[in-house]
């Protein structure tokens, strides 16, 4: 270990006394109290926090990752065109460890820099450290992988479905199918009741309770496929819990519920139901338009936890920058870690939009499959979104950063590791 | 002298290849060496000769094509083997931003040395080379002697019993080469076996004990300096070429009486 921390040391002194650390950590604190009066949000405090929380965090976090992962893309290969690394490999020290030594300065230089910028996000007026956050909790319903394999033999026996679709293989209908089960439309008739049962198992004890004086709620999404607002009235229950639902002007809104002295005994805890008390049927998407939001601890543990996930997501990137900058020259290094970054941040979205095979061209058919490689294996890190569910004012699940910091912090930089032990010393042979 | 191998090259060759794999230098060609306990030993060859690549196979830096290498009877790229081991480069290539003192410290660690150990390391080896007064300006700033003395420190940082000295002398002035000429003596009667590098067959001459005279990737010659009975350059004259192949001389105009 004695080796691992020399390492660590020299890598940090390295960008400290390269000014690379300091300019950025101003840069940060400074972009941190220039966004308010760079950008303006849609004139409501929500908006104007949301706006600062994506920006302001979110630009921190950009300009600190392309800096690192250029220092990261070029630390080996400098060092080896600068000979320098040829010193350090004839030490006794195995080579993992040199790795994850280098690894583990870049993320904690990072981790300053956004643990400094999350500080500069809490003196901004406007941001409360003692604001309540809420689990999101999503009804409980078969995955839409489970919904497909039950819909497939009857899709494929309907004779509405097209000959092409029909010709197509089993693993791209039951795509085709799971895209179409994260949309499935359930229909609210008038004066009927829709129940969803809800899975308190990732919550604490008495979920149902208010905290710091803000009552559990429920948001729905009031949109239809077309993205007309539906003019609805009804009432959520839960428990002894109740909420009055009547909209005419917003898609998205928050019902908070209260106590009700007219709740029905027979209401169970563990159940939310919603009675559709409007004139005309109302289309529910239970996937992704009901939501119960339970009150979850204070903005300021959020923000630790959602720091917690960048630095998970930073420690990843610049682990694969250093694996890159193991086996390839620097410029070589640098643009394949910038360009495979780019695709996958790209990658989500070209798969949610082109989400089947049925493409005549070939061409189009092996874009899409090297796309969806790349969503496959990048969904460590573009799967989080903590900035996101920060600015809604949604819990960063513990059990979820423990998971990625695992994950991204500890077992792919040690694969990455591994595989960087063994190109090494080989590469020398090109140098 | 205890005459077990420090260092054994067994009929090997280094082939670089280009991208598609094809060869392209043939840089050693079965090349058979054995450093015993001890002894300081010279490789000593004209420029593009191999020197650099057999040493580089010797620290594990190269993979053989072809034959073996054992440090201390393991692959150099063993961690006991390394843990034995102590090597300075041609040039010093030093963290510019380092001081003398983080820089031993540095390596140190890398030894595993621990901090109490580390620290009067550095300063013995410091005023060694005779750098205490400057151990904490930044190496950057340091001239290409400074620079020599603390990469020649940093070699010994970790109290080798193989030191392998790449062109030790180079960019030293002569008070500071024969310093180096002194110690490389001194480390020997010490125990520690030295294989050393050298352009400069005056120093090899003074230091070494036997050497071995490679040209074109192969050994042409091998022997204790002691039995010699012509200088050195003679010898390795007389092995590799002699002045005729220096074919400057008939560009510059110079006579065939002179050269």
């Amino acid at each position: 270990m004695k080796a691992f921390f020399s390492i660590f040391r020299l890598e940090f002194a390295s960008l400290v006394r390269s000014f690379t650390l300091p300019l950025l950590a101003g840069a940060a604190v400074a972009w941190m109290f220039a966004v308010p009066q760079v950008i303006t949000g849609d004139g409501t405090l929500d908006g104007a926090r949301e706006v600062y929380l994506r920006y302001g965090l979110g630009g921190v976090f950009a300009l600190t990752l392309v800096s690192l992962l250029a220092s990261a893309s070029g630390s080996f290969a400098r060092e080896r065109s600068e000979k320098r690394l040829q010193l350090t490999l004839v030490r006794p020290v195995r080579y993992q460890l040199l790795f994850l030594a280098k690894c583990a300065a870049l993320t904690t230089a990072g981790a300053i820099v956004l643990a400094l910028a999350c500080l500069a996000s809490l003196s901004v007026p406007g941001e409360n450290a003692e604001r309540v956050c809420y689990h999101v909790l999503r009804p409980s319903l078969p995955s839409p992988r489970e919904e497909a394999r039950a819909m497939y033999d009857a899709y494929m026996k309907d004779p509405d479905t097209p000959e092409e679709v029909k010709k197509a293989s089993r693993s791209t209908v039951m795509r085709l199918l799971e895209f179409r089960a994260v949309d499935h439309y359930q229909t609210i008739s008038t004066n009927m009741v829709a129940v969803w049962r809800i899975d308190f198992s990732s919550v604490g004890k008495e979920p149902l309770s208010a905290e710091k004086g803000v009552p559990p709620a429920v948001r729905l999404r009031l949109s239809n496929m077309q993205d007309l607002r539906e003019d609805v009235a009804g009432y959520l229950a839960i428990g002894s819990l109740r909420a009055s639902v009547s909209n005419q002007t917003q898609a998205v809104l928050t019902f908070p519920l209260s106590p009700s002295s007219s709740a029905s005994e027979s209401n169970r805890n563990d159940v939310l139901s919603f009675t559709n008390l409007g004139d005309k049927p109302l289309m529910l998407r239970p996937r992704k338009d009901v939501a119960l939001l339970v009150p979850a601890g204070v903005y300021a543990f959020n923000l630790f936890r959602a720091w917690c996930e960048l630095v998970s997501m930073l420690a990843l990137i610049l682990s694969f920058g250093l694996f890159l900058s193991s086996a390839l020259g620097r410029p070589v290094a640098l643009f394949s870690a910038i360009v495979i970054l780019a695709v996958s941040e790209a990658s989500p979205s070209v798969v949610s939009q082109y989400p089947d095979e049925l493409e005549t061209k070939l061409s189009d058919r092996i874009a899409l499959t090297v796309t969806r490689f790349m969503a496959e294996v990048t969904r460590p890190v573009s799967s989080l979104n903590p900035l996101e569910r920060l600015s809604l004012d949604e819990c960063v699940e513990a059990r979820e950063v423990c998971r990625v910091a695992l994950m991204n912090i500890f077992l792919l930089p040690l694969v990455f590791a591994f595989i960087s032990s063994f190109v090494l010393p080989r590469k020398q042979d090109e140098a | 002298m205890d005459n077990q191998n420090i260092i054994t090259l067994d009929n090997v060759r280094k082939t670089f290849r280009d991208f598609w794999l094809r060869p392209t230098v043939a840089a050693v060609d079965g090349l058979t060496i054995s450093v015993r306990k001890g002894e300081v030993f010279g490789l000593l060859g004209p420029n593009g000769s191999g020197k650099s690549t057999t040493i580089k196979m010797i620290l594990g830096l190269l993979s053989p094509s072809a034959g073996e290498v054992k440090l201390f009877g393991l692959s150099p790229r063993s961690i006991e083997a390394r843990r034995r081991l102590g090597y300075l480069p041609e040039l010093s290539y030093l963290h510019p931003f380092l001081t003398a003192s983080e820089t031993l410290r540095y390596y140190a660690g890398l030894c595993g040395l621990s901090r109490k150990e580390a620290a009067s390391r550095t300063k013995e080896l410091l005023e060694m080379v005779g750098l205490s007064d400057v151990a904490s300006r930044s190496v950057g700033g340091f001239s290409k002697g400074m620079a020599r003395r603390v990469a020649l420190a940093a070699s010994l940082i970790g109290r080798p019993e193989l030191l392998i000295l790449d062109e030790p002398t180079s960019g030293l002035d002569p008070i500071s080469t024969k310093e180096v000429k002194t110690l490389v003596k001194a480390l020997a009667a010490g125990g520690m076996t030295v294989l050393m590098t050298s352009h400069l067959l005056a120093d090899a001459q003074d230091v070494c004990d036997r050497v071995t005279i490679v040209n074109h990737g192969k050994a042409v010659a091998e022997g204790e300096v002691s039995r010699l009975e012509t200088s050195l350059e003679e010898f390795f004259l007389a092995k590799v070429g002699d002045v005729k192949d220096f074919r400057l001389a008939p560009f510059l105009g110079v006579s065939e009486k002179i050269r």
